[in-house]
């Protein structure tokens, strides 16, 4: 702190309280605007959240969790532990099959391939990927994995959601590694290092808290697909812990199954799915807040 | 900086979740003959029509045999026909005949009607009700060739009721749909004074909305004053629309009910491979618009358990599954439809 000595200028004053009429004016619009911009935004969003939560809260309890689907859409009541493990489970293998690849290519794509011809055929593809429809990879997968092992099952709808994080994971990831300063690499490659080592012991762990946050986005995108699922995974109103054995289900395709119905018993199960789902997607979008603040490399 | 190489498994590792693979018990060695349980799972997918009526037989079958896990996932006839001729199910629920280019081969099939119900003209007219509408001013009102609920066509089968000006608004499915398949058949086949085709899509005329599934159509309903729709009976009811009567083919305004439904089914003719034509049939008490609808069985199944299965649980939607249909808006066979589907099941799979 330096001391100001007496008699010097006068600090300037930036209180605003002397600007002319017309600048305080265009301050005040400016600022009541963008307010109003916020709140029109997160106008729909808390309407959403406040219907699912009063429609779809009256469906929880204990037996919501645990029991079978009710097999006619008339019957009033519980059960909907089928479709959750099916969303745990499905989108669990889809990140066990799409992160470990997705991390590794754009690890190929930021250290390796850089500006190379097939580095930059990649990173096309996969911007072109990110806006495919959904539905695409469920007839992709239906196509080259359902029709070939002759069943619907929940091993598929992994597949067609994998494919449809892989393209996010990659360019997420490649994000995060772009951000990581080059002199940390040089710092590594100049304490003797190779460069397997520089990336797996600094580059990787420097860019961690990004790149968890971008595939649990990512997972949190797949939980809540239906049409791929739709097309995969067949329906089923039992636990299929066994994702290659049989059809299964989600809590999005029981949405969509549940809502189109018109008795009231279904359309209140398909929101209290709703509420589930978005359950379980905001228990991801914390795990994932949590892990990326753990992991981030601080206090330089 | 604290780096810790650990975390790039963590990372890696990071929203994979924890999960379980534990084999399913599966099967058993029940060859499904008399009295005895068949067990398994078979899996069927088509049709959404008829879903909420299989969808409560199969919470009715599970009460008579829980070892045997039936499942209907209703993706749409097309669908559900082109899963069956990539062996992806084993049976296909279709509301439709199948064609050359559908998926099943000829011959490997068996059609088997399963239930029928009738479709609904509901509309939105505060204060009119019990509207009596004949064929051509149907076809005309859905073509947009009336325009306005006073028009003279409706006023002369309606003597006595004081129609409003308001405008005529058509609402229909937005989705291919079977419901617009057989609405427009029957309409095609009814008058001729309808020129949109039939077909799971037709081009509707400007100004008519759209809406999915028949829910959608029901809602489209609800909020619009002077709206006028096809919806099926279970959503028309649920939704608590006010229905129209059609003329039928003898000349009398029908309401669409189970019973005028079954008598529809009464009075079709049934072809050698059983499927049938309900529409517009003959009769003073058959409502003209009614939609059938099948199940596709295998003529050759490879797993005889899964054969035993279909068998057994097609049975049941024949006999006591029958009994209840009419609580879930669709009409059950008529004894002779009955006994000749009984009769095909039994063929079909020794």
């Amino acid at each position: 702190m330096t001391t100001l000595q007496s008699g010097g200028p006068t600090p300037p004053d930036l209180s605003g309280r002397n600007l002319s009429l017309r600048r305080s004016i265009a301050d005040r619009g400016a600022t009541v605007l963008i307010g109003l911009c916020v709140l029109i935004a997160a106008l729909p969003l808390a309407l959403v959240a406040w219907q699912v939560v009063s429609r779809g809260a009256s469906s929880w309890s204990l037996d919501w969790f645990i029991e079978e689907i009710p097999r006619n859409y008339r019957t009033a009541g519980p059960g909907m532990g089928p479709a959750i493990l099916g969303t745990l489970a499905i989108t669990g293998m889809a990140a066990l099959l799409s992160i470990p690849i997705g991390v590794l290519g754009a690890v190929y794509l930021n250290e390796y391939g850089k500006n190379k011809p097939l580095a930059r055929f990649i990173r096309t593809m996969a911007d072109v990927m990110t806006g495919v429809p959904s539905i695409m990879m469920g007839l992709f997968i239906y196509v080259g994995y359902v029709i070939v092992i002759g069943d619907k099952t929940g091993f598929g709808g992994a597949l067609a959601l994998a494919c449809l994080m892989l393209p996010i994971v990659i360019r997420s990831t490649e994000e995060m590694l772009r951000l990581v300063p080059d002199e940390l690499r040089q710092a590594s490659s100049g304490l003797g290092a190779r460069k397997w080592r520089t990336v797996m012991g600094v580059v990787l762990p420097a860019a961690s808290s990004g790149i968890t946050s971008g595939s649990l986005l990512a997972v949190a995108r797949a939980a809540g697909e239906t049409a791929p699922i739709i097309v995969t995974v067949g329906l089923t109103y039992v636990y299929k812990p066994d994702l290659f054995d049989g059809q299964n289900t989600t809590l999005a395709a029981q949405i969509f199954r549940n809502a189109s119905q018109p008795f009231a018993a279904s359309q209140d199960r398909a929101w209290g799915a709703a509420l589930t789902l978005i359950a379980i997607v905001f228990l991801f979008t914390i795990v994932s807040r949590i892990i990326a603040s753990r992991f981030a490399i601080d206090k330089r | 900086m604290k780096l810790n190489r650990r975390t790039i498994f963590g990372t890696l590792t990071a929203g994979a979740l924890a999960m379980s693979m534990a084999a399913c018990g599966g099967g058993s060695d029940d060859n499904g003959a008399d009295g005895e349980m068949v067990s398994g799972e078979i899996t069927g997918s088509g049709a959404s029509f008829p879903d909420a009526f299989y969808a409560a037989a199969i919470e009715a079958y599970a009460e008579v045999n829980p070892d045997l896990i039936v499942t209907y996932n209703a993706v749409g006839s097309g669908t559900g026909k082109s899963e069956f001729g990539e062996g992806l199910n084993d049976f296909a629920g279709s509301d439709s005949l199948v064609k050359d280019d559908d998926g099943p081969e000829a011959g490997s099939f068996q059609y088997i009607p399963t239930v029928a119900a009738p479709i609904t003209v509901s509309y939105n007219l505060p204060g009119v009700e019990g509207l009596q509408l004949d064929q051509e001013t149907l076809a005309n009102i859905f073509q947009g060739a009336i325009t306005a609920w006073n028009d003279p066509a409706i006023a002369a089968t309606n003597e006595g009721v004081t129609l409003p000006d308001t405008a005529i608004t058509v609402a229909h499915r937005s989705d291919g749909s079977g419901t617009t398949s057989n609405f427009t058949k029957f309409l095609d086949e009814a008058t001729d004074a309808w020129t949109l085709g039939s077909g799971d899509e037709v081009t509707w005329p400007e100004g008519s909305i759209g809406g999915e599934k028949n829910t959608g159509v029901a809602q489209v309903i609800t909020q619009t004053e002077g709206a006028i729709g096809y919806v099926d009976l279970a959503d028309a009811t649920e939704t608590k629309l006010v229905t129209a009567a059609i003329e039928n083919a003898d000349g009398a305004f029908i309401q669409p009910t189970l019973e005028a439904t079954t008598a529809a089914l009464d009075g079709a003719e049934v072809a050698d491979d059983l499927s049938y034509n309900p529409l517009n049939a003959a009769g003073a008490e058959t409502y003209p618009i009614v939609a059938p609808t099948y199940i596709l069985l295998r003529t050759d199944y490879e797993d005889e358990e899964v054969a035993a299965g279909v068998k057994e649980f097609v049975n049941y939607l024949l006999t006591d599954g029958q009994d209840i249909a009419t609580d879930n808006y669709f009409a059950p066979l008529p004894a002779g439809l009955q006994e000749q589907a009984l009769a095909a099941l039994n063929e079909t799979i020794a």
